[in-house]
């Protein structure tokens, strides 16, 4: 099954090489192009036990990657069946965001995270310009090639947005990155839902960390509002409309500065607008890409000199993205940083009490980067989350929960017989 | 119209008029000619749209399915590709790619149905075919699925053009022009103010300066029109022996 044959062919062209993981809708293994003697990875969608043909998943995929071909957006090569599956080919990607992020190795300097926020925003304004939302943007569906050319991948939950009336499922994207819209159970939405969650990306560049590690969707409201203050009427006159709104005590919105104390203020400008409240009032990515940010001194650094993680010495594919490293992502726990125990407070959030919303700001305003020195932490560096008996939040997918509600929701009505 | 079709794989797979009824060498072996192929994909486009209306469907799916089988024969011949076969899976996978899927179940059912009403036009196939079929479909559309339709333009240009009730008259006209190959050929919008060129001569309305301030070649426009009403007058009728003759032929081994 998972082609122990290395030095098979398949479908004449592409010599198999060693498996890289499991996919969403199949196993992915690296493969060598001996048409043009590239190196690729082939996404085998089994069909066999499926009743309902080629996933839908892969199919729309298949079906916008034709249609998106941009440098900064991974290339779909070639698909072809074999043995009654479907096989897709994709450029071989050697790592991916998420992994750069992660890596406390790498240095990361204003120049290089302006280089890896214009290309994510290069990709995405291709994808937005053809009415495609990409609706699933986190660090690691940002593939990094050998060049340092960054890809956006993942396009299983894109879809047309062409349609103005057409009403979709607002669960989408991993929460971390949902904007408040989604998180309001909104179904008509656009691609300033792509943006909030660039922003999310943009944010964990400079902090290290994913920014708002919400729990449970009424959580990470309260992240946001923490973060930005609650928004009020004449911030996002249609809020109050949305369908699952509900009211939330009002926070001040802290200085943004006191979030991001390292970055300039061109960032914190552009970052302000890509989380504004308001979609309709939200920079759009093609003015992002215009904003001085990226005109302005330092200027991003070129693809191929920007820090990538080492190479690992069997190459773990980025492709394999479901997939989680076994020591954990360490990027939850840096031991320097106080604000790591904040997550802790979701043990209580069942209660979803909004005095806990308060309590997190609170605790959220301090510097999470730089001064932690020269603050009066109120919490030891070296606390246990095992005291509590809870652990920070893995970093979530769209999971199986989500999944099974996505299916139920009216644009996946996808039954299997039987 | 809208800005991305231009940049669309379907604009950059619009194809010469020539190029769309050749009659695949295999096919002309066994005395298809090229109204007879005309004629299939007609009746196919018809028996598409009698499933949909079964398994309820958007008008989009529908268009979304004849192009897609209308593409599929123009590099594959129906000797191979049984029609009865191919017009069933571009139905299936058209809906899968518009968002609105499908039980291969309830299509196999229908299938029967009509198979069961009207036994020699159609053919009994079952999931199992459907779902291969859906495979050397993908492949035989070189898996491109985006496809754009008259439909929007449409909406948008009647509005533009004051003439919101002509609505139900030119979308009609459109949904007949699937009965040809007109999507293959000219960019969507094109044929939709063909179809709007149409309704105002018929009904008598002056469009003249509204279509002088669109940036069109109005030389295209009235040749799909005139295209368009040249098939009203050859085709009232699907002829139903001559679409059973010609699956007659494509039986016969040449």
């Amino acid at each position: 099954m998972t082609g122990l044959d290395l030095s098979k062919k398949v479908a004449d062209r592409y010599l198999k090489r060693e498996v890289l993981g499991e996919g969403t809708y199949g196993v992915v293994y690296k493969a060598i192009d001996t048409k043009t003697g590239q190196v690729v990875a082939i996404k085998k969608i089994r069909i066999g036990k499926q009743k309902e043909g080629v996933n839908f998943t892969a199919l729309r995929e298949i079906k916008l990657l034709k249609e998106l071909k941009d440098p900064n957006i991974i290339e779909l090569i070639d698909a072809f069946p074999h043995k009654g599956n479907l096989h897709l080919v994709f450029e071989f990607m050697e790592t991916d965001l998420e992994a750069v992020i992660r890596d406390r190795n790498i240095f990361l300097s204003p120049a290089d995270i302006k280089s890896y926020l214009q290309m994510t925003l290069k990709g995405l304004v291709v994808c937005h310009k053809k009415w495609v939302l990409h609706r699933d943007m986190k660090p690691n569906n940002l593939l990094i090639g050998p060049n340092g050319q960054l890809k956006l991948a993942d396009f299983g939950l894109a879809r047309i947005f062409g349609s103005p009336d057409r009403r979709f499922t607002h669960q989408v994207f991993a929460r971390w990155y949902r904007a408040p819209e989604l998180l309001f159970g909104t179904k008509q939405y656009g691609p300033a839902v792509d943006v909030w969650a660039a922003a999310c990306i943009f944010a964990e560049l400079l902090l290290r960390r994913p920014f708002l590690q919400g729990s449970s969707d009424i959580d990470q409201l309260g992240k946001i509002f923490a973060a930005f203050g609650t928004p009020t009427a004449s911030q996002w006159p249609d809020m109050v409309y949305l369908p699952d709104y509900v009211e939330y005590q009002y926070v001040p919105a802290p200085p943004l500065r006191s979030l991001f104390p390292m970055a300039s203020d061109d960032a914190l400008d552009l970052l302000a607008k890509m989380f504004t409240y308001d979609p309709k009032n939200r920079i759009s990515v093609q003015q992002a890409l215009e904003h001085r940010y990226f005109s302005s001194a330092p200027l991003p650094t070129v693809p191929d000199k920007l820090p990538r993680p080492a190479p690992k010495r069997e190459s773990h594919n980025s492709r394999t993205s479901d997939f989680n490293p076994p020591e954990g992502p360490t990027v939850l726990s840096p031991p320097r940083k106080s604000r790591r125990v904040m997550p802790e407070r979701e043990g209580f959030e069942g209660n979803a009490y909004q005095n806990d919303k308060l309590d997190d700001h609170v605790s959220e305003v301090r510097p999470g980067l730089g001064d932690h020195a020269s603050r009066n932490e109120q919490v030891p560096m070296s606390l246990d989350f095992s005291i509590f008996g809870a652990r920070p939040p893995n970093r979530p997918t769209i999971n199986s929960a989500d999944r099974t509600h996505l299916k139920r929701k009216l644009d996946l009505e996808f039954q299997h017989p039987e | 119209m809208a800005a991305n079709f231009w940049t669309s794989t379907h604009y950059k797979q619009l194809l010469d008029p020539e190029e769309v009824d050749v009659v695949h060498p295999l096919d002309r072996e066994r005395g298809v000619t090229v109204e007879d192929f005309k004629l299939v994909k007609m009746h196919m486009a018809q028996y598409i749209l009698r499933l949909a209306q079964h398994v309820k469907v958007r008008q989009r799916v529908i268009a979304t399915a004849v192009t897609y089988m209308r593409r599929v024969y123009t590099r594959k011949s129906m000797s191979e590709y049984d029609p009865r076969l191919v017009a069933p899976a571009c139905l299936y996978l058209a809906a899968k790619a518009e968002e609105s899927t499908v039980q291969a179940k309830a299509l196999a059912f229908f299938i029967r149905k009509l198979y069961a009403e009207e036994k020699p036009r159609y053919e009994r196939y079952e999931i199992k075919d459907i779902l291969e079929m859906e495979m050397k479909i993908l492949e035989a559309l070189n898996y491109y699925l985006v496809v754009f339709h008259p439909y929007r333009s449409l909406t948008h240009l009647l509005q533009d053009a004051g003439m919101d009730d002509m609505t139900q008259f030119t979308w009609g006209l459109v949904n007949d022009t699937y009965k040809m190959d007109l999507i293959l050929v000219h960019p969507p919008h094109l044929i939709a103010l063909a179809c709007i060129y149409i309704a105002s001569v018929y009904k008598d309305r002056d469009t003249t300066s509204w279509f002088e301030e669109l940036r069109v070649d109005m030389n295209v426009v009235k040749n799909i029109a005139v295209e368009i009403l040249d098939f009203y007058e050859n085709h009232k009728l699907i002829a139903e022996d001559r679409v059973n003759a010609v699956f007659n032929k494509l039986a016969l081994k040449p």
